[in-house]
C-alpha cells in the first residue's frame, strides 16, 4: 500500500505543478492588475489547441510547437489586455465578468473551428522510468522539470531583476512605484502577457499528457485560483506550494475516499487553511 | 438627464421588441408543403460528442432528400424542415425548446440521446402524447417504453441487454475466454450509473466479479483510481464511455503497466490503435466500424463522401458510429413510413408502418414490438500490434 | 417611476396577451431568475458581499421540498418549511465562518464556491436520497386553495407573486435603518464597525435572508420543471446570476430583474447556430460591462445624484 502511496505523492505533485503554473498566472495578474481572470483557463486550453495542431497537423516537432503555440497565446493575452481587460484595472467584478465572457467566444470558436471531437496529441516521449516499483511515465517527468524551472525562473525574475521589483513595488503601492519611474501601464500589459503566456504554456505541455476538449479550462482555472487562495495571493512560490499541495491532496485522498469526491478534498483543505489563516498559508499583511 | 432616460426607453424597447420578434419568427409556420423534423440534442458544451454526429447525419439526409426534388406522400409533394436545437445538455433550455417545438407543429423529434435531458422532457411529452412521436437515444428512454402515455416513444440506440444485446454477446465473449474479474471505471453521472446497473446484473449473470468505481466527469488524471483497481488484479479494464475519457484512460493504463486488456461499450478503437503495442487486447462495441465499412459495403463509402463534400472536412471516422441513433438513416426511414402509410400527420399510421419495415441503409435496422431498435452492429477486437477482426452481428433473423 | 409601473402591469396581463406555451415558459423562467437576482443583489449590490453559494441554496431548497414531497408524501407548502429552514441554518454556518473570519472579498467568493461544490458533490454521490446523478423527476403539482397548480398560467401567476414578496421584502430592507448600515458596509466596513455597527449581524442576516428567497425560487423551480438534477447547484449558475445582475444594473432591486428576463430570453431569440449563440452571449456580456457600467437600467449606486 505505501507504494501506492508514494506513487500518488509523485503523480500529484506533477499534476499539482499543472495546477500551479496557472495559480502563478491567477496571483500575478491578481496582484499587478487586481483582477482574478478566468480566462487564463481558456488561454491554457487554446495553448493545448495550438500545440495539437502544430504538431499534428503542421508537423512541427513537439518543442517548436510549444513555442508557437505560448507566442500565440502572449499575442491573445496583448489583444484581449488592450481591448478589454484595460478597462478592468482594479475592478474585481467586472474584470471576473469580462473575463466570463470572453471564456464563452474562446470556447466557441475553438468549437467552430476544431470541433467537440476529443483530439489526442501524437505521443512525445513515451515509455516510464521505473524506480524501487514505482513507475512515472518519462513525459510526466519532462514536464514536471519545465514547469519548475519556469515558476523557479519567474520568482528569481520577480526578487532579482528591475523589472521584477519594480513589479513587486507596484503591487505594493502603485502610487509610488510610478512616482519612482515605473512605467505602470506598461508593466500591467506585460504582466497580462506573461500570464497569458504562462497559461498557454501550461497548456502546451498538458497536451503531451492528456487529451483536448474545448471545455478543459474550467475545471483546471477553478483548480487554479483555490491554489492560489491556499497560499495567499500574490505569492509566486506561494502559487507552486499551494498547487503541489492540491495536487498530492487530491491524489492521496482519492487512494483512501471514494474517487468520486475528488474535487471535495481540495475545497475541504482549503477552506480548512482559510480558517486558520485567513490569508492563506503564505500570505502576510491584510 | 433626458439623454439617460431615453437610453432606458430604448433598451426597454429594444428588449421587448427582440421578444416579440423572436416569438414572431418561432411561430411563424411554413405555409408551404413542409414536414417538420425537431432536432433536440447537445451540439455544444461538454456533453457535445453526442449530438454534433446526429446533428451532422440528420442534415446531411434532409438535404439530399430535398434536393432529390423532395418526396410525395398520397400523391402531394412535400420537403423536408430540419429544425436544431441545442440543448447544451440543460434540462431548462430542452423544456423550453420541446414545448416550442409542440407548439410549432412538430411532429418528428429526433433525440435527446442525454438521460438527463430526456427525464426532463419526459412529463411535458407525455402530455401531448398521441401527437408526435420522438426518436430519442437516451438510454433513459429504454425502460419506458411500451408503457401507458409513452406512444411517441421509440428508442433508437442499440440495447445492451436483452437477448440480442451486445453487452450480452460481449460478455459472454470474455466468459468464454474464462475471464474472472472485471473492473469498472466510470463517469459519476446519469448514464455512467445506468451503465453500473445494466452490466452489474450482465456480469454477475455470467459468474464474473465486477467491480465498480465511478470517477467525477472532466477527471483526466487517472492514476489514483487504476492504481487502487489494480490491486487486485482483475483481468479486463471496462472504462468510461466517449473517447474524451477513453484516450487517457488507456494510455494511463497501460504506460504504468497496470492494465492491459480493455473491455469497452460506448467508445471508438481510437485509443487501442493509438497504444497497440502496449495492449493484449481491446474489445469494443462499435455500432459500425467504419474503417472497413466504407471498403465493403456501398451505402457507407456513398455517405463517406457525400459528407465530405457537403461538410468540406475529414469524416470523422471515430465519432460516425454514433450516427447509429436519431440521425441519417432515420431520415430516410420516417420519410419510407410516410409514404406507406400514406400520411404526413397520422403518428400511429406513421408509427405502425416504422415498426413493420425493417430499413437497409447505413445500418440495417428493424424495430422489434416494443419500439426499441435492434440493429446490426460490429464488434471488434485489437489485439497486440494492432491487428483488427471485425465481426458483424446481425440480430436480424 | 412610471415605467416601472407600467411593466408592473404588463407583468400582471402577460400570461392573458400571450397563448403561447413556450413563451409563458420564457416568462416563468425569467420571474423565477428575476427572484434570484433580487435577493442576490441584496447581498451583493447592497451589502457588497460577493457570494457564489446563491445557486447552492437554490438547487439545496429543491431538492430537499421534492425529497420531502416524493419520498415522505409531505404536500407541497408543508415541505417548503423545512426546506428554507436548512437552507437558513446552512447559510448561517457558511456565513458565520465567513464573516466570523473576515475573509475578504474574493476570500470570500471563493470559501462561498467550496461550501456550494461542497453541497453539490454530497447531493450527486448521496444516491439513497438524492438519487444522485439521474436526478428526480417530480410529477406531484402544488395546490392552492384546492385548485392544482399545474398549468402554465397558474405557474405565472405563482412565480410572479414570489418576486412580488422577494422585492417587497428586500425593497423594506433597503429603504430601513438596516438598508442605510448595509451601504456603510458596502463602502467600508472597517469603517463601519468603528462606527458601532455591528458588521458581522448584519452581514450574516442579509446572507442569510438573500439564500432563504433563493430557496423559495428553488422549490418553486424543482416543481415546475418536473425535473431536478445536482447541477442546478454548479457554480455556472451562480456566475449566471450575478451576470444578470450587472446587466441590469447593479445598483437597484429593479435592474436584476431585467437583466434576468434579457438573459433567460436571449438564447431563445438569436436563432443562429449553436457556437455562434454561445459566442454572441459573451460578446453582449463583455459588451454591456463594458460600455455601460451600470447595466441596462443605468443606476450604479443608490445614490439619487446624476450619474
Amino acid at each position: 500500500m505505501s507504494q501506492l502511496v508514494i506513487g500518488q505523492l509523485l503523480n500529484g505533485a506533477i499534476v499539482g505543478t499543472l495546477y500551479a503554473i496557472l495559480a502563478l498566472a491567477v496571483t500575478l495578474t491578481f496582484g499587478i492588475t487586481g483582477i482574478v481572470n478566468f480566462a487564463l483557463g481558456a488561454f491554457m486550453m487554446m495553448g493545448g489547441y495550438l500545440t495539437w495542431y502544430a504538431h499534428d497537423s503542421l508537423q512541427m516537432p513537439y518543442a517548436i510547437a510549444v513555442v508557437a503555440a505560448v507566442v500565440a497565446v502572449g499575442v491573445v493575452g496583448l489583444v484581449t489586455d488592450l481591448c478589454l481587460f484595460r478597462f478592468t484595472r482594479n475592478n474585481l467584478v467586472n474584470g471576473l465578468l469580462v473575463s466570463i465572457g470572453l471564456i464563452s467566444i474562446i470556447e466557441a470558436g475553438v468549437l467552430i473551428v476544431w470541433t467537440a471531437t476529443p483530439k489526442d496529441l501524437a505521443y512525445v516521449l513515451p515509455g516510464v522510468i521505473e524506480a524501487a516499483g514505482i513507475s512515472a511515465p518519462k513525459i510526466k517527468l519532462v514536464v514536471f522539470a519545465l514547469l519548475l524551472l519556469v515558476i523557479l525562473g519567474t520568482y528569481l525574475a520577480l526578487t532579482r531583476t528591475w523589472t521584477g521589483r519594480a513589479a513587486f513595488a507596484y503591487a505594493q503601492n502603485s502610487e509610488a512605484a510610478a512616482l519612482m519611474g515605473v512605467n505602470t501601464a506598461a508593466l500591467e500589459s506585460a504582466v497580462m502577457v506573461y500570464s497569458a503566456m504562462l497559461a498557454g504554456l501550461g497548456g502546451a505541455l498538458y497536451a503531451s499528457l492528456y487529451s483536448l476538449e474545448p471545455t478543459l479550462g474550467s475545471a483546471f482555472i477553478l483548480k487554479a485560483v483555490e491554489a492560489a487562495i491556499m497560499a495567499g495571493i500574490g505569492n509566486a512560490i506561494g502559487a507552486l506550494a499551494g498547487g503541489v499541495i492540491l495536487g498530492i491532496t487530491e491524489g492521496v485522498g482519492s487512494i483512501y475516499l471514494p474517487i468520486a469526491f475528488r474535487d471535495a478534498y481540495g475545497l475541504v483543505f482549503l477552506v480548512a487553511i482559510l480558517l486558520v489563516k485567513p490569508n492563506g498559508l503564505f500570505g502576510g499583511k491584510s | 438627464m433626458l439623454n439617460m432616460r431615453l437610453a432606458k426607453r430604448m433598451w426597454v424597447g429594444l428588449g421587448v421588441l427582440l421578444l416579440i420578434g423572436g416569438v414572431g419568427v418561432a411561430r411563424q409556420a411554413n405555409a408551404q408543403a413542409v414536414v417538420k423534423i425537431g432536432q433536440i440534442e447537445a451540439q455544444t458544451g461538454p456533453t457535445a460528442t453526442y449530438g454534433w454526429m446526429s446533428s451532422q447525419g440528420a442534415k446531411l439526409a434532409v438535404k439530399e432528400i430535398n434536393d432529390a426534388g423532395g418526396f410525395q406522400v398520397a400523391g402531394k409533394p412535400y420537403k423536408l424542415e430540419l429544425i436544431q436545437m441545442d440543448t447544451r445538455g440543460e434540462p431548462r433550455e430542452a423544456t423550453v425548446q420541446f414545448k416550442k417545438f409542440m407548439e410549432d407543429g412538430v411532429k418528428f423529434v429526433f433525440g435527446p440521446f442525454l438521460s438527463n435531458v430526456f427525464n426532463s422532457i419526459e412529463p411535458i411529452a407525455n402530455l401531448h402524447n398521441g401527437k408526435f412521436l420522438m426518436f430519442a437515444g437516451a438510454t433513459a428512454a429504454h425502460s419506458l417504453l411500451g408503457t401507458p402515455n409513452h406512444d411517441y416513444l421509440l428508442h433508437t440506440f442499440n440495447w445492451d441487454s436483452g437477448p440480442s444485446g451486445f453487452g450480452t454477446l460481449m460478455v459472454a465473449q470474455l466468459k468464454k475466454q474464462g475471464v474472472k474479474r472485471v473492473a469498472m471505471l466510470f463517469q459519476n453521472d446519469a448514464f455512467g450509473k445506468v451503465a453500473a446497473d445494466i452490466y452489474s446484473k450482465l456480469f454477475k449473470d455470467a459468474g464474473i466479479e465486477l467491480r465498480i468505481e465511478l470517477f467525477e466527469p472532466g477527471t483526466k488524471d487517472f492514476s489514483a483510481s487504476l492504481a487502487k483497481m489494480a490491486a487486485d488484479k482483475p483481468d479486463y479494464l471496462f472504462p468510461g464511455y466517449s473517447d474524451a475519457v477513453l484516450y487517457d484512460i488507456v494510455r494511463q493504463a497501460t504506460e504504468t503497466g497496470l492494465f492491459k486488456k480493455f473491455f469497452i461499450v460506448r467508445g471508438s478503437i481510437g485509443p487501442a490503435l493509438k497504444n497497440k503495442d502496449a495492449i493484449d487486447d481491446y474489445m469494443a462495441y462499435v455500432p459500425k466500424y467504419f474503417e472497413s465499412a466504407e471498403k465493403t459495403e456501398k451505402a457507407t463509402s456513398k455517405f463517406i463522401a457525400e459528407y465530405k463534400t457537403f461538410y468540406k472536412r475529414e469524416f470523422p471516422y471515430d465519432q460516425a458510429p454514433l450516427c447509429a441513433s436519431s440521425c441519417y438513416d432515420h431520415v430516410y426511414m420516417l420519410v419510407n413510413a410516410m409514404k406507406a402509410a400514406e400520411s404526413v400527420d397520422d403518428v400511429a399510421k406513421i408509427k405502425k408502418a416504422l415498426m413493420s419495415t425493417p430499413y437497409d441503409g447505413l445500418w440495417k435496422i428493424k424495430y422489434d414490438e416494443t419500439g426499441e431498435v435492434i440493429f446490426k452492429f460490429d464488434l471488434v477486437q485489437v489485439k497486440r500490434g494492432g491487428a483488427i477482426s471485425v465481426i458483424s452481428i446481425d440480430p436480424i433473423k | 417611476m412610471n415605467y416601472k409601473r407600467l411593466l408592473a402591469i404588463a407583468a400582471l396581463l402577460f400570461p392573458l396577451m400571450v397563448h403561447s406555451e413556450s413563451i409563458l415558459a420564457i416568462g416563468i423562467y425569467g420571474l423565477l431568475a428575476a427572484t434570484l437576482a433580487v435577493s442576490f443583489n441584496l447581498i451583493f449590490g447592497f451589502t457588497g458581499q460577493l457570494s457564489l453559494f446563491h445557486a447552492a441554496a437554490f438547487g439545496i431548497s429543491a431538492y430537499t421540498t421534492a425529497i420531502l414531497v416524493t419520498r415522505f408524501q409531505w404536500g407541497f407548502w408543508t415541505a417548503i418549511l423545512p426546506a428554507i429552514a436548512l437552507v437558513a441554518v446552512l447559510a448561517a454556518i457558511v456565513g458565520t465562518i465567513c464573516f466570523r473570519f473576515k475573509l475578504r472579498e474574493f476570500y470570500f467568493a471563493v470559501v462561498t464556491m467550496a461550501f456550494a461544490e461542497l453541497a453539490r458533490l454530497i447531493i450527486m454521490n448521496w444516491n439513497d436520497v438524492t438519487n444522485g446523478t439521474l436526478g428526480m423527476t417530480l410529477v406531484a403539482k402544488p395546490s392552492l386553495g384546492g385548485m392544482a397548480i399545474d398549468s402554465s398560467v397558474a405557474w405565472y401567476y405563482l412565480a410572479l407573486g414570489l418576486l412580488a414578496v422577494t422585492y417587497l421584502v428586500c425593497a423594506k430592507v433597503v429603504s430601513s435603518w438596516i438598508g442605510r448600515c448595509l451601504e456603510a458596509i458596502r463602502l467600508n466596513d472597517a469603517l463601519g464597525e468603528s462606527l458601532g455597527i455591528n458588521v458581522f449581524a448584519y452581514k450574516l442576516l442579509v446572507f442569510v435572508l438573500g439564500s432563504v428567497l433563493a430557496g423559495l425560487a428553488g422549490s418553486l423551480y424543482g416543481f415546475y420543471t418536473g425535473f431536478i438534477e445536482p447541477n442546478y447547484l454548479s457554480i455556472t449558475h451562480s456566475l449566471d446570476i450575478v451576470a444578470m445582475v450587472l446587466l441590469g444594473g447593479i445598483g437597484s432591486l429593479f435592474g436584476p430583474i431585467i437583466g434576468a428576463f434579457v438573459l433567460i430570453a436571449l438564447p431563445h431569440v438569436i436563432d443562429l447556430g449553436a457556437e455562434i449563440r454561445i459566442m454572441l452571449y459573451g460578446g453582449i456580456l463583455i459588451f454591456v460591462i463594458l460600455a455601460m457600467p451600470g447595466g441596462i437600467t443605468g443606476i450604479r449606486s443608490r445614490s439619487k445624484h446624476a450619474a
